[in-house]
């Protein structure tokens, strides 16, 4: 069979479907539109309280850094902590953004580019914050202690148990790393899990950029996009 | 105001909430085939088809607002349709969809048996004549069988008229011989 004999076919179907399918307009009414709308709005509040607890907290954390720029031992945890935070809002925003800016009405191949450059970015970010998180327990114990209860981890906890405290994070960076390329694709428990897994893994970021490849093929017509 | 396809509009930030509702709604109707269609390019199990419908429906009702009377709605439709449905083709997780209760659907099939077997029967030839096929070579796929000229293809994908032509003789050939040495 050709593409045009099955095209034929199908032409014939068509003229049924005017008088088989129907809309179900009180789902459509009462349902699906108001929950989008609803969906839409907790969504922006869901997003906004992010934004206030992180400038909460680069409120607080700068405040630790003007209190301690004099004392190196706190200022350097204190700073690692504070451009953490505002490289994680900066990340935020600018997903936000881009997000909202997307509009699906445009044409195909350069909306799926925009969803899947930001994928890739989105990707990045969780990789790296995957990554760093068990590098700032450290600095996060010894800024907490200090800033909120006045305890200086340096002499109470010791400069050895806040190095064996970092060691044990690199072990915990090498272990994820190892362990998500081993099975991360052959978790079958949670898909956030697992999706976790595979952002650290960097599979999801291949096939991304797998995409992207593809779709800049598809534009100028290399016959390896089809 | 403009009227369009039978249809009186006007502009959105001067519309409530309920006629807004009803104009999408009444496009949507006009238009339901193509949510048919490209469901069923890109979902061969009824059940992800519903879903993927509902994710086209809540995709498009975002984004109406964005959407110029001046154009026509089902190149605008089409284009979202095949968005989603692409970007529904490559996820690897599935969302949960907690718009609309289980069991109903958006877009019925209210056909006699007879009718409803062909319907499926159509369905299955269009997924055999596309199953190689990557996510973008559907769309395309899509738009052709639909009647669409090389210009109108060009103009939802985003791609020039002349890629289109080359495109669907590739596939044609390569259709031809799929058929001819089955795997």
């Amino acid at each position: 069979m050709e593409l045009d004999d099955i095209k034929q076919r199908l032409e014939h179907l068509d003229g049924k479907l005017d008088a088989t399918l129907r809309l179900n307009r009180s789902v459509l009414d009462s349902r699906v539109l108001d929950k989008v709308d609803r969906a839409l709005r907790r969504l922006g509040w869901v997003l906004g309280l992010e934004l206030a607890l992180g400038v909460a907290t680069v409120l607080l954390t700068g405040s630790f850094v003007a209190d301690h720029v004099r004392q190196l031992r706190f200022l350097v945890p204190g700073l690692v902590l504070h451009i953490f935070v505002i490289a994680q809002i900066g990340m935020l925003v600018r997903h936000a953004v881009a997000t909202r800016q997307i509009d699906f009405g445009a044409p195909i191949v350069e909306i799926q580019r925009r969803i899947e450059t930001l994928r890739v970015s989105m990707i990045r970010t969780t990789m790296w914050t995957l990554l760093l998180a068990p590098l700032l327990w450290p600095p996060l114990l010894i800024v907490a202690l200090k800033g909120f209860l006045g305890i200086d981890a340096y002499v109470v906890l010791g400069a050895p148990y806040l190095a064996a405290n970092l060691a044990l994070g690199l072990a915990v960076i090498a272990i994820g790393l190892l362990v998500s390329r081993l099975f991360a694709d052959r978790l079958s428990g949670s898909p956030i899990v697992r999706h976790l897994m595979r952002d650290l893994a960097g599979t999801n970021l291949a096939a991304a950029q797998g995409f992207l490849a593809s779709l800049s093929r598809f534009e100028t017509d290399d016959p390896g996009a089809s | 105001m403009k009227v369009k396809g039978g249809m009186t509009v006007s502009k959105p930030q001067q519309e409530s909430h309920s006629i807004r509702a009803d104009r999408f709604v009444g496009l949507l109707d006009e238009n339901r085939k193509i949510l048919y269609k490209v469901a069923g390019a890109y979902a061969q199990d009824s059940s992800d088809r519903q879903d993927l419908v509902q994710e086209m429906v809540v995709q498009l009702w975002r984004s109406f607002n964005r959407y110029d009377a001046g154009a026509r709605f089902s190149t605008w439709m089409y284009r979202i349709a095949l968005n989603v449905a692409i970007s529904w083709f490559r996820a690897e997780t599935r969302h949960a969809r907690t718009f609309v209760p289980a069991g109903e659907a958006i877009l019925e099939v209210a056909a006699a048996p007879a009718e409803s077997k062909e319907l499926e029967d159509g369905l299955r030839v269009l997924w055999q004549a596309i199953d190689g096929l990557d996510a973008l070579d559907r769309a395309l796929v899509v738009l052709y069988f639909d009647g669409r000229s090389h210009e109108a293809i060009a103009d939802v994908l985003g791609i020039s008229s002349t890629n289109v032509g080359t495109k669907i003789n590739r596939i044609k050939t390569r259709l031809r011989r799929d058929l001819s040495h089955p795997a």
